[in-house]
């Protein structure tokens, strides 16, 4: 396996599990636009990653 | 063509991540939050600030008759600018305010905390109806600027009503 997707998920991991960390301390302050912003976001992030995987012909 | 297009889809996930990172921190970590901290007899309860959110936002602790009960508010400024603000604590019992406990202003510098403490002396507040088998409440409410926020404690009796005699 290529060096470069190990890093890519390696990468990820680390940002999820950044996400993950912030959202399980600082989620139950966040106001109702805030988490509705979040969840947006969230969604949106998965959804250009996968288009830009699909564009690798994964 | 295909690469720069390709590029943009990253980009914009990265922006979506770097978005929500941007919320949490500024939408879930700035701002003012208090919490406070009830010691009765050898336990201590802390009220996290969260609690304060949720729309069940009264607080009820038990304490014993004669106990002393130590509270302590603390006020975490998690903002760039100095918090400024004035914190006043009163007994309620029925409707009616029985104490002024504290009056005290506040001044906290950014990213720190302050804190104001007081104890409560159920001997002092026990009113004049009230039996020693007899339980009672009130409530402990503590205002900075426009919130309140509100303790209910529950004095239990010295000793357990006597049994009810069985006439045979």
């Amino acid at each position: 396996m290529k060096l470069e997707y190990i890093l890519f998920g390696f990468g990820i991991l680390l940002c999820l599990s950044g996400v993950g960390y912030l959202a399980a301390e600082y989620v139950k302050y966040l106001s109702d636009i805030g988490k509705m912003g979040s969840l947006l976001l969230a969604v949106g992030m998965f959804a250009f990653m996968g288009k830009y995987f699909e564009s690798l012909g994964w | 063509m295909a690469t720069r297009r390709r590029n943009l889809f990253l980009y914009l996930a990265l922006a979506c991540f770097i978005g929500i990172i941007a919320i949490f921190i500024g939408d879930g970590y700035l701002g003012v939050y208090d919490a406070l901290y009830i010691t009765a007899g050898e336990r201590e309860e802390t009220i996290e600030p969260d609690f304060w959110q949720r729309e069940d936002w009264v607080w009820s602790t038990g304490v014993n008759q004669g106990e002393r009960v130590f509270f302590r508010y603390e006020v975490d400024n998690r903002q760039f600018s100095r918090y400024s603000g004035n914190v006043e604590v009163s007994v309620w019992r029925m409707q009616e305010r029985v104490l002024n406990l504290a009056s005290q202003p506040i001044a906290i510098a950014p990213f720190d905390k302050g804190q104001v403490e007081w104890i409560i002396d159920t001997t002092e507040l026990k009113p004049g109806d009230i039996l020693s088998e007899q339980s009672y409440q009130f409530s402990v409410i503590i205002t900075r600027e426009a919130i309140e926020r509100k303790v209910i404690l529950h004095v239990n009796p010295l000793t357990l009503p006597k049994p009810p005699v069985r006439v045979s």
